[in-house]
């Protein structure tokens, strides 16, 4: 009975032994069970509900738990606080590239690229040159790239039109001129009615996500703050881009102040946004008659070249507390089929981190009925997402507090602002070391 | 008989229901008190992240806030606020307290007025003062402006955010410190007002040489009061400003929490708020000394 017990032990242990790359398939018949965290905004939630159904009628033995993201002041902070209390599901599909390396440092997540098939399933839904991008410093992707959010200009027709402006700026240069033209005191009372644009000039960190950030993207053609784990952004776009927004609030095309009582954009305060496709689908439900475009972010007058933004990526991820990751990586690649994806374009408005968007048949009715979505499918292949460096978001504090020293209240040169910007990062890179 | 034989002993003879009626407060104490600054202390002298194992760092956190110009700056600033704060408080206050202690028409719906804002939640009303200081469109500006004045740029500009912040800290919290001015007057005799007016005191003779300083008690206590709670500015500069402009209104309290929950230094973060506790303390012992010996 001992040696039965003993041997037992041992076959065990080398089926154990045996399972490095999260091959071990639970039994057909055992019932598994995942817990999968959507992001928690109704649209995401929606599409969630509508893919975990049909995932539960067709899979019998493994169903999947729907739970969205604990709301808090930001899913960063949830997942943090899970992984700190081994509390994460098995699956989430809003991990924020930025973010990536406290959960990979804490051993949070599961390499993606230990599953044999990886390469194949991302491969034929991803550009190589994009996917790269997600590659984590020590050569594992810990994420499958899922949505992109490029960030566009969106620009109000009618206020433009009213100013003489008939197309959209493509430069700094054409965008003050238009701002100079679209800023005015529409009723005489001395104050300023319609602004060029606006953002919110607190040194909030992420705040610089929607202004500097994908300004120096498409600044110097697709460069993010580091290369190779060395700090490059300390040059000529970063300084151009500072110089271009200090212009803005110089020139009074911005406001030095916050905007108060609803969205400036939707009501008609100021002629250009800086947002995501998410904003078509805000604009559409709160301001119907609004009649806007979307176009690329003004780039230096003497840019040449594919104007590239920031993408805004949400990626799926398996965390490691999951007791079946080849159940969970089964459910991440049912979630990026071509048809899910086309459910996140309809019932969501965002775009799937797919090469095929424009030439794959499925997705051109959807286009045809939403011309509007057709510039950010187009835009998207031109975007980048975040380096995987840590402590991104003090990094982005430091460029924040730069920020509004030289740009919203000029008392710092561009030159001045972008060097003193890199050598805070610097000393947050070195302190952190 | 050994110590622990004694311990036992007087353990014994006392009344053993006494500390089961304390333990409930003896566990809270020990589980939200005592371990969190205990661990507090231990952070000191790490480097955490909360899901990253600590990690040893000696006194590099003590060095990197010598070198830190932000900490400075934001203690620069907390005092700008307190030097701002306080004395607005207790003027604010004590002219409130007098007027709702004499004979006046409607006093106590007065009363319960000045003390409404200090039961409305801190965030409700600064996210109202917000819209009362917006540039373009607050009323504050409007009513300047409809009687030919130019607005004033509150919470946009430098030189007035912090003031800005300071006036409508004011205007949350006079009304606890009424109370107290108003307990405080109160309890003055009745007949050290008669004496006075015997001798011939006019009522700024009376204010002087009477109530301000019976009131010292109690303004001893504001001023204590004032200065733990100003130090401790927080939800104001958060929500309105998030610490600009220009780092104008980056309170210490806020700059401890970007550095805890927005940067993840726990142990930097645990740095400045021990440090941070040590002034407070050391503030609050100046003040009791100096206004206990002046009085």
């Amino acid at each position: 009975m001992r040696f039965h017990t003993a041997m037992l032990f041992v076959v065990s242990l080398s089926y154990v032994g045996c399972g490095g790359r999260h091959e071990s398939v639970s039994s057909s018949t055992a019932q598994v069970e995942l817990t999968y965290w959507p992001a928690p905004n109704i649209q995401e939630i929606q599409l969630a509900d509508t893919i975990v159904k049909t995932w539960n009628r067709d899979h019998p033995s493994v169903h999947v738990r729907m739970q969205p993201i604990p709301v808090s002041q930001s899913t960063e902070e949830v997942l943090l606080a899970a992984i700190a209390g081994k509390t994460t599901p098995d699956v989430c599909s809003n991990i924020w590239p930025g973010a990536l390396h406290d959960y990979t440092e804490s051993g949070g997540l599961i390499p993606l690229d230990s599953f044999s098939d990886f390469d194949s399933v991302v491969s034929s839904r991803v550009p190589a040159e994009l996917l790269k991008t997600f590659r984590s410093s020590d050569g594992h992707y810990f994420q499958f790239p899922w949505k992109t959010n490029p960030v566009m200009m969106f620009y109000n027709k009618r206020l433009f039109h009213e100013a003489g402006v008939e197309s959209p700026p493509r430069t700094y240069s054409e965008f003050l001129l238009d701002g100079q033209r679209v800023t005015r005191d529409t009723n005489g009372d001395g104050q300023t009615d319609v602004w060029m644009g606006e953002r919110d000039i607190r040194p909030i960190w992420w705040q610089r996500l929607f202004d500097f950030y994908p300004f120096y993207i498409a600044a110097s053609g697709g460069k993010t703050l580091f290369t190779d784990g060395k700090i490059t952004y300390g040059d000529e776009p970063a300084v151009s881009v500072f110089g271009f927004f200090q212009k803005c609030y110089g020139e009074h095309y911005f406001p030095r102040t916050f905007f108060q009582g609803g969205d400036p954009f939707l009501l008609e305060k100021k002629a250009t946004h800086f947002a995501g496709p998410w904003e078509v689908a805000t604009i559409q439900k709160y301001a119907p008659g609004l009649d806007f475009g979307v176009a690329p972010l003004p780039v230096p007058d003497s840019f040449r070249g594919p104007v590239y933004t920031t993408g805004d990526f949400k990626n799926i991820s398996i965390f490691s507390t999951t007791t079946h990751p080849r159940e969970a990586w089964e459910f991440v690649k049912y979630l990026v089929t071509a048809e899910h994806d086309l459910l996140m374009l309809e019932i969501c408005n965002q775009i799937p981190v797919r090469g095929d968007l424009q030439t794959n048949p499925l997705f051109a009715p959807y286009f045809r009925v939403n011309p509007l979505m057709i510039s950010f499918a187009q835009q998207a292949p031109f975007t980048r997402g975040m380096d995987a460096v840590p402590d991104l978001k003090e990094i982005f504090d430091a460029i924040s507090q730069e920020y509004e020293l030289c740009a919203v209240y000029g008392t710092k040169t561009p030159a001045e602002a972008v060097r003193d910007a890199v050598a805070r990062t610097s000393s947050i890179v070195e302190w952190n070391q | 008989m050994t110590t622990a034989a004694l311990f036992r002993d007087r353990l014994r003879k006392s009344d053993s229901q006494g500390y089961l009626f304390v333990l409930p407060y003896v566990v809270y104490f020990l589980a939200f008190v005592a371990y969190p600054l205990i661990f507090s202390i231990a952070l000191m002298f790490n480097r955490w992240n909360i899901v990253t194992p600590m990690e040893w760092i000696g006194l590099k956190n003590f060095i990197r806030m010598i070198h830190d110009p932000l900490f400075f700056k934001s203690l620069e600033n907390t005092v700008i606020f307190l030097l701002i704060h306080i004395p607005l408080q207790i003027v604010v206050a004590l002219g409130l307290a007098l007027l709702l202690n004499s004979k006046l028409r409607l006093r106590f719906f007065f009363r319960a007025v000045y003390f409404m804002p200090v039961v409305v939640s801190g965030v409700v009303v600064t996210i109202l003062w917000q819209q009362l200081y917006s540039f373009d469109y607050g009323i504050l500006n409007n009513i300047l402006s409809s009687i030919g004045l130019p607005r004033i740029p509150w919470l946009v500009d430098a030189a007035y955010a912090m003031p800005s912040i300071a006036l409508m800290a004011t205007w949350k919290n006079v009304g606890i410190y009424i109370v107290l001015f108003l307990v405080g007057l109160q309890n003055i005799p009745a007949e050290l007002y008669e004496a006075a007016s015997l001798d011939g005191a006019s009522r700024a003779d009376k204010f002087m040489h009477v109530t301000l300083p019976m009131l010292n008690p109690t303004i001893i206590a504001i001023v204590i009061l004032s200065t733990i709670g100003g130090f401790s500015l927080f939800i104001e500069p958060y929500v309105l400003t998030g610490g600009g402009p220009m780092q104008s209104t980056l309170s210490t309290m806020l700059y401890i929490y970007n550095q805890a929950f927005y940067f993840d230094h726990m142990g930097y973060a645990a740095t400045l708020g021990i440090v941070f506790a040590v002034i407070i303390l050391g503030v609050v012992a100046v003040q009791r000394k100096v206004i206990e010996a002046e009085s």
